[in-house]
């Protein structure tokens, strides 16, 4: 039966600017563009799922369609819905590699000290080539060792002591990656007298998304939903984002394309730049040391498509010391799981490139973005160390 | 600036006009964001400047410059009115040096007006355009009652070079060029198996900005033109590697290259967003590519803050600008019972019922009365709120403003950029009003 709730495809124009705009139908013709992927061939795909063609896999979900269309059609929703419930899926075992990241993250950094150096040999590149469809290569991300909740119950306690406080998503990348960055977020915080509790939660969903699972990635919202309800339900607490993807997916994916409850937390969700940004606006501002430091800002796509990007600006802009470059906007091309996918990898560097050379061309001290995986990619693309915002926040509050 | 505001000036709108006042402030040193919902209107514009195609008889305006005092004084309610001929010419002289500084500069012939060619193989006049529609040396080679080769590539949907021939021969000023068509194929072009390139101009585009191999698209050029000296093209030619592109066919067909803009979205218009844009971050703007202000809240005539529907953020200035543009950016609403400004709404000036927003005839002279709708401001492009009270912190600049018509005033881009400009010198005068000079007193 034909939904007939869901015609926003009659809000597009058909100017095709989406298209224009759209990093991977410049990389590559195979992909027809968002316009013909999305509002387009929907009006097929809704009279016979059978219309659903495998051109659509080659979107990367960066959304930048969606942040350039005049007409305010939500494009990624079509192209997604679609891949989630008519195409046929390919690469299982892959995608359960890239996408459960709450399992092969925990197994992995358990045993990052075995994981990390095995990741580097070709051999085990060459296996997970062959058997995964993970592109040889790419630059596989290092695991930390253990996990950033299993070390921040030892400052659960402290982190009582604080009058006010701040529910912290901190997905998987600090969890599994980066548990600097998890621990810059609590120093940060803390110098403005603000406590830190980590409620539990499973992966946002977004690499799911990508893959078309919608089975998993519901389950995993409306865990997360739950939980970060109860946490906040009996305060005025915010829930803070220190990844823009992660904020984009709770805060949009789950109520629209998902179409999940997310009433219980809706005016509670903030990246952590804006939360800080509004903080520092109203007087609490850490004190903070000068950085003498020459900074190029990459903003993500995601962050670009929910318009947050003027607050990390304004927090950056607050640091003594930082010089900032701001790059025009263009997608990484690694888009999360996208540019690790053996048939995506080169159409991911493709796409970067023009970002690379815009870096080379500012030749920064360092470059800063709010993504995690833009991170990866750009430090495996240029000779740049790239740090997110509240990591050099941090920094000028230690060195004060 | 205050520390209670974000900016000292935030813009609504992130088109022709958003830019132009937002490079000014920047430039005046204020800080400056910008809120745009999507991409502009330049998308699909000529990316020519038109800034007085014809005067207040629908005569052909030979020179905007002499023509518009004369064009102001017939229309005291014209934005240029607003403006006054002055801050108008100095409006396009600021433009002018942007766009230098991004190294992509825009041609004017002198004081007077331009041809540029459409699609249809009809003449416009405008004032400004990119190197590929206008320059000195274009107009030279015009002059000399050239051949004339239009040319296609294979395939492209949106261009048919026998229209546009048909009617140029129509013209009196190409009676005596002999006008050829012809069509050329791309290296590259070939799309792979299963290919989904759709050839439309951005495709083209695309295809020539990733070509290592110019020569083979010149000797393609070259072979299909024939002894043309002039070769016109839809405009397709690279969207960032166009100079590059366009000096380096000139050089090696030894034709004269010519772009001629097609259906949205207009590459042409796409490079000057690029270049406005960039220019607007590298002096340090903000600019948010997607959010929408969806309302303001105004106190004693002042407006404190506006609302966005995407971060759901009060944003806080010391000066506001709306250049929100008309109905289709939705800078105006119209609805059966009522037409409106949908952020603060100002008072507008709307046709007087319903039934004459629009003429009998789709293509007329006469155009169609909504065209003229818009937000009715005073001398300062301050507008009012619905109760008639002024606001004294809000400046409208572009496609929003009431009392003009661009398509047959030939003033669209004309009056983005002045009003832009006008916006952001009141923004300064009130922000930093010039100090009274000190008189001698006792020390």
């Amino acid at each position: 039966m034909i939904d007939l709730e869901n015609t926003s495809f009659d809000c597009c124009i058909k100017c095709t600017i989406c298209t224009a705009y759209c990093p991977v139908a410049r990389a590559t013709d195979l992909y027809p563009g968002p316009k013909y992927s999305g509002p387009d061939a929907e009006r097929l795909r809704i009279k016979s799922p059978l219309l659903a063609d495998h051109s659509l896999s080659f979107c990367n979900n960066c959304k930048r369609c969606e942040t350039v269309c005049p007409s305010g059609v939500r494009i990624t929703d079509f192209i997604y819905k679609a891949k989630g419930s008519r195409l046929k899926k390919s690469h299982r075992l892959r995608d359960f590699v890239l996408t459960r990241t709450d399992i092969s993250g925990r197994l992995s950094a358990g045993f990052s000290w075995l994981v990390n150096p095995l990741m580097k040999l070709s051999v085990t590149r060459f296996f997970l080539s062959a058997f995964l469809a993970i592109s040889r290569d790419a630059v596989m991300p290092a695991f930390d060792r253990g996990t950033f909740v299993s070390g921040f119950r030892n400052q659960a306690k402290a982190q009582e002591g604080f009058p006010r406080k701040v529910a912290y998503f901190h997905g998987c990348y600090v969890n599994y990656y980066d548990h600097a960055l998890g621990n810059d977020v609590i120093l940060v915080l803390n110098a403005m007298g603000i406590g830190v509790t980590a409620p539990r939660q499973k992966c946002c969903g977004v690499p799911l998304i990508a893959a078309g699972n919608f089975k998993a990635v519901r389950k995993n919202a409306a865990f997360n939903i739950a939980s970060l309800g109860a946490a906040v339900a009996d305060s005025d607490m915010k829930i803070v984002f220190s990844s823009s993807s992660c904020a984009l997916t709770v805060t949009q994916d789950y109520p629209h394309l998902l179409a999940m409850d997310t009433s219980a937390i809706d005016d509670r969700l903030e990246l952590l730049t804006r939360f800080l940004h509004r903080e520092f606006a109203a007087g609490n501002k850490p004190a903070m040391g000068s950085l003498n430091l020459t900074a190029a800002y990459h903003s993500p796509c995601h962050l670009d498509r929910t318009g947050g990007v003027r607050h990390t600006i304004a927090v950056l802009q607050s640091i003594p010391g930082l010089r900032l470059i701001l790059l025009h906007s263009e997608c990484c091309g690694i888009a999360g799981t996208y540019g690790f996918k053996k048939e995506f990898h080169a159409i991911a560097q493709d796409i970067g490139h023009r970002l690379f050379d815009q870096i080379e061309q500012a030749n920064p001290d360092i470059v800063i973005t709010d993504c995690e995986t833009c991170k990866w990619q750009i430090e495996a693309n240029t000779r740049f160390p790239v740090r997110h915002p509240v990591s050099v926040l941090a920094e000028a509050v230690k060195k004060f | 600036m205050n520390e209670s505001h974000d900016y000292d000036c935030l813009i609504i709108g992130g088109g022709l006009a958003g830019l132009t006042c937002g490079l000014a402030c920047l430039e005046a040193g204020l800080s400056c964001a910008v809120v745009s919902s999507g991409m502009s209107a330049l998308h699909f514009s000529s990316g020519s400047i038109d800034l007085l195609g014809y005067n207040a008889d629908r005569t052909l305006a030979t020179s905007p410059v002499d023509a518009l005092p004369g064009f102001i004084e017939k229309n005291p309610d014209h934005p240029y009115a607003r403006c006054g001929a002055e801050t108008i010419m100095e409006a396009m002289a600021f433009f002018g040096r942007e766009l230098e500084a991004q190294s992509a500069p825009m041609y004017a012939n002198g004081r007077e007006n331009h041809f540029h060619i459409t699609a249809m193989g009809t003449l416009k006049p405008t004032f400004l355009s990119p190197a590929s529609v206008f320059t000195r040396e274009i107009r030279a080679a015009f002059e000399k009652r050239p051949a004339i080769a239009i040319l296609d590539v294979k395939g492209f949907r949106d261009f048919h070079p026998g229209l546009a021939a048909a009617n140029l021969r129509k013209n009196k000023l190409f009676a005596d060029c002999p006008i050829t068509c012809g069509e050329i194929e791309l290296p590259g072009q070939t799309p792979a198996a299963g290919g989904a390139r759709d050839m439309r101009s951005v495709d083209v585009a695309r295809i020539l900005d990733a070509t290592t191999n110019l020569e083979a698209v010149a000797g393609a050029i070259t072979a299909a033109a024939g002894r043309a000296d002039i070769v016109a093209l839809p405009a397709f030619l690279g969207l960032n590697r166009y100079q590059e592109i366009l000096a380096g066919l000139r050089r090696a067909t030894g034709r004269l290259i010519y772009e001629i803009p097609t259906l949205p979205p207009s590459i042409l218009g796409m490079r000057l967003d690029q270049a406005l844009k960039s220019r607007f971050a590298a002096l340090g703007g903000v600019f948010i590519a997607r959010d929408t202000v969806d309302a303001g809240r105004i106190e004693d005539n002042q407006v404190i803050s506006v609302h966005t529907t995407g971060q759901k953020d009060d944003i806080r200035a010391a000066c506001y600008v709306l250049a929100s543009g008309s109905f289709f950016s939705k800078g105006l609403v119209s609805r059966y019972d009522r037409m409106f400004e949908p952020v603060f709404d100002c008072r507008l000036d709307t046709p007087p019922d319903g039934r004459s927003l629009s003429g009998a005839a789709f293509l007329s002279p006469e155009s169609h009365a909504f065209i003229r709708a818009g937000v009715i401001t005073d001398g300062q492009l301050n507008p009012q709120t619905a109760d008639g009270r002024t606001i004294a912190n809000l400046f409208c600049a572009g496609a929003v403003l009431a009392g003009y018509n661009p398509v047959i005033e030939g003033c669209g881009g004309g009056v983005a950029i002045a009003t832009g400009y006008a916006a952001a010198k009141a923004i300064r005068a009130r922000l930093h009003p010039p100090q009274p000079t000190a008189t001698a007193g006792p020390q």
